[in-house]
């Protein structure tokens, strides 16, 4: 160390405030930096040359190698080196580590640096492989046993035959995935804390049962046969989103029972029907109402076909039995018109008693000017008396002039309600 | 905090105040609701009953000098209020944690010692923003920090793994250049740019560049051919001209990056020393975020006349000569790989 002028190194010991801050604090700030950066420190001064190496938190993404894009390889080989160097000389706990880079396709590498972290104890993981096939992840990955996030994207995932679940697994994030199926059903129920689930674009299962207990936030979108829930009493926000049409009726005996879908959710706050599960749902007719009302349920946002009379009725029976709901959303899913044209089949007189009384904001997107989605506007206006705004946005501006002079015409239970036509 | 424990301590529509005694002494009353916004003021209030009054104050911890208790308390005030929307008090934060760094250090500090994460969270992320992207003289300069790492150790600071003894034998001569470097720069006055290109040795220049951060895009993938190139060169001391040229494309694109007339004056070697620091801390070979600036045209043509000059002056022929190192760069693309110190590749 050089040597100083006493008072002058007694001001500059002053004057640094940074280093004298308690290590937790400095981790947060070291870890809110680019790893670059983070490394860089350790230049700064003697205090801070080792610093970084005690950081939680790694994460490795495209900010880390800036490499011109026909030069891959050399990225991979740097991004490579750069991590095998952070790993080596890191020193200390690690609890998050992210690899997430577009140049990421070097198997091996990816293998070893699991294995390192399963010796530590990580808590957070995510994994996400831009290009390629799917990469199957080591068995070292899924002895992981302080795991508490965990995300993957096109990834291959097959537990060993010994794995005994991630105990203190709280949200699981997996994208792009290929799991057997019974891999999938041990995975869910061997992780008793899982709280929030996220499932898009998988393959390798297509009976989805979700048994979690502690479950409160599930998001899926793909393609799957069947769906069902056990013991998902907590489930509060759920997003279901069917990718392709698929045709319940050839699905027989195992096509989800309409109520079964809805009991199994009781408490349900925020459902969100995608794509083609209301199809789905609704194949083989919809009864008047749901066995049971969702007493819970505050928003609904449904992909839904007007033209389809099985899904109106199905959309009718989830609303007549949600007297709570706060806010809908209607987004159509425009299908070749099928020619059923059938003319209103009792649309009006069907309409049971729905009285949505706390029914305040609607958002109907996309539509036409169709003669169905005309009469659904009327029927959603007549039944909430406490309705504040509908938001209309067609598809296009054709026959938006006429569209608009319906929609004047219409009757009004709510006194303050106001309709605001969008431009498309 | 619950609405029993409120009615308990607060009587009907007045104001209660509870006492606080900063370490220094000072003892000062605080609207309740305000300072119990901190877990810490609010665990000695529950739990231990403290701070009813003059007496019985409670006693902050040390780090939490009244400057700062006024900060956190002006903080607390406003997120207290269930009323603001999160854009209102996003923007709050944005104008409260508008404070010089040092303030900022001893805020963080306070925060913490009286558990207010959410201000912690705020005061780090200030920190930390403040911190990217800078050279190390510049944090140096912000924080206040000592340099006190031996250039030994600035020019390994991560105990570089790598044995290449190449390397090593390289590191030595950087050090050596910049030592030797610093005393002419004492020496010299201001004068043109031709004058300092002409006198330093090719070495000297070289490791100007390479520790040059502020480069563009283009002349990145030069310098990185250069690099490896001059890493041979000086081992095998092959051609000098070849780097002179290329040399002078970067001082300008260098200087107009800065803004800087053309002429390379000695303010710009100042920079050498956190440009080369720049160096060293890229052991770990990190590229720089910088290589990512656009030259606008203007700027562009500027750059291309005052090439076409130093051209003039070096008398050689620059278009011809441009495709040459152009070309030169692309042929050496795939060798450099392989020189790369790590040894990555031969695994």
């Amino acid at each position: 160390m050089k040597q100083r002028e006493g008072s002058k190194y007694e001001i500059e010991m002053e004057l640094d405030k940074i280093s004298s801050l308690p290590g937790h604090i400095i981790d947060q700030i070291l870890s809110q930096l680019p790893i670059k950066d983070a490394v860089r420190t350790s230049v700064l001064s003697s205090k801070w040359r080792y610093r970084w190496a005690k950081i939680p938190h790694l994460v490795f993404d495209n900010k880390c190698v800036s490499v011109p894009s026909e030069d891959q390889t050399f990225g991979k080989n740097k991004l490579t080196h750069i991590i095998d160097h952070v790993l080596l000389l890191h020193n200390g706990p690690i609890q998050k580590f992210k690899l997430s880079h577009r140049d990421l396709i070097g198997i091996c590498d990816v293998d070893r640096w699991i294995l390192y972290l399963s010796r530590s104890t990580i808590r957070e993981f995510v994994l996400e492989i831009w290009k390629g096939q799917r990469y199957k992840l080591p068995s070292c990955l899924f002895s992981f046993e302080n795991l508490i996030h965990l995300e993957l994207f096109n990834c291959l995932l097959k537990p060993p035959s010994t794995f005994k679940g991630f105990r203190s697994l709280k949200s699981l994030d997996l994208q792009h995935i290929t799991l057997a199926p019974d891999a999938f059903e041990n995975l869910i129920s061997s992780c008793p804390l899982l709280e929030k689930l996220t499932l898009m674009n998988f393959d390798g299962f297509t009976h989805l049962k979700i048994d979690a207990p502690n479950l409160q936030f599930f998001d899926i979108g793909g393609v799957f046969e069947y769906i069902s829930f056990e013991s998902t009493f907590q489930l509060s926000l759920v997003s279901v989103g069917l990718y392709a049409n698929k045709n319940a009726r050839n699905v027989s005996l195992e096509a989800i029972k309409w109520h079964s879908f809805f009991t199994d959710l009781p408490h349900v706050r925020r459902l969100e029907i995608q794509c083609f599960f209301l199809k789905y749902l609704a194949d083989g007719g919809a009864p008047r109402m749901l066995p049971k009302p969702c007493l819970d349920l505050n928003y609904l946002s449904l992909r839904i076909n007007f033209n389809d009379r099985e899904e109106n009725s199905a959309a009718l029976c989830i609303l007549r039995s949600s007297p709570n709901l706060l806010e809908l959303e209607l987004l159509v899913r425009s299908e070749e018109q099928n020619a059923v044209e059938e003319l209103t089949y009792g649309w009006v007189q069907d309409h049971w008693k729905c009285h949505l009384e706390h029914l305040r904001l609607v958002k109907i997107v996309g539509i036409s000017g169709v003669r169905y989605e005309l009469d659904f506007i009327r029927f959603m206006l007549l039944s909430s008396p406490a309705l504040e705004r509908m938001t209309i946005k067609p598809a296009s501006s054709d026959g938006g002039w006429d569209l608009m002079k319906e929609l004047l015409r219409f009757r009004r239970a709510s006194v303050q309600a106001e309709i605001v036509y969008m431009d498309p | 905090m619950s609405e029993a424990d409120m009615a308990v301590i607060k009587p009907e529509l007045m104001k209660s105040y509870i006492w606080l005694q900063t370490a220094d002494g000072l003892i000062q009353q605080v609207e309740q609701e305000v300072a119990m916004f901190c877990p810490m003021i609010y665990q000695e209030v529950i739990q231990k009953g403290m701070g009813s009054s003059k007496n019985y104050a409670i006693s902050l911890p040390q780090r939490v000098n009244p400057a700062m208790l006024s900060l956190v308390l002006d903080y607390c005030r406003f997120h207290q209020v269930p009323g603001h929307s999160n854009k209102e008090r996003k923007s709050f934060d944005e104008k409260f944690i508008r404070m010089d760094t040092k303030r900022l250090c001893e805020l963080t500090s306070a925060a913490d010692s009286l558990q207010l994460k959410p201000l912690v969270d705020l005061t780090s992320r200030a920190l930390a923003r403040i911190i990217e992207g800078k050279t190390p003289e510049e944090i140096r300069e912000i924080f206040h920090l000592p340099d006190d790492l031996t250039e030994e150790e600035k020019l390994e600071p991560l105990k570089n793994t790598t044995d290449d003894p190449r390397i090593r034998l390289l590191n030595r001569l950087y050090a050596k250049k910049r030592k030797e470097l610093k005393e002419r720069e004492k020496l010299k006055n201001a004068g043109t740019g031709e004058e300092h290109v002409d006198d330093r040795s090719v070495d000297d220049l070289l490791s100007f560049i390479n520790g040059d951060s502020k480069m563009t895009k283009a002349s990145k993938n030069k310098k990185k051919n250069r690099r490896r190139k001059e890493k041979t060169a000086l081992l095998n001391e092959s051609v000098e001209t070849d780097k002179m040229e290329t040399n002078g494309l970067d001082f300008v694109g260098h200087d107009v990056e800065h803004g800087i007339d053309c002429q390379l004056s000695p303010s710009e070697s100042s920079k050498f020393q956190d440009v080369e620091e720049d160096f060293f801390a890229r052991k770990v070979e990190f590229d720089d975020v910088d290589m990512d600036d656009e030259i606008d045209p203007a700027l562009k043509e500027k750059i291309d006349r005052e090439v076409e000059d130093f051209a003039r002056r070096l008398k050689i022929d620059w278009p011809e000569r441009m495709q040459e190192i152009l070309s030169f760069g692309q042929e050496r693309r795939p060798v450099q790989v392989s020189l790369n110190g790590s040894g990555s590749l031969r695994k």
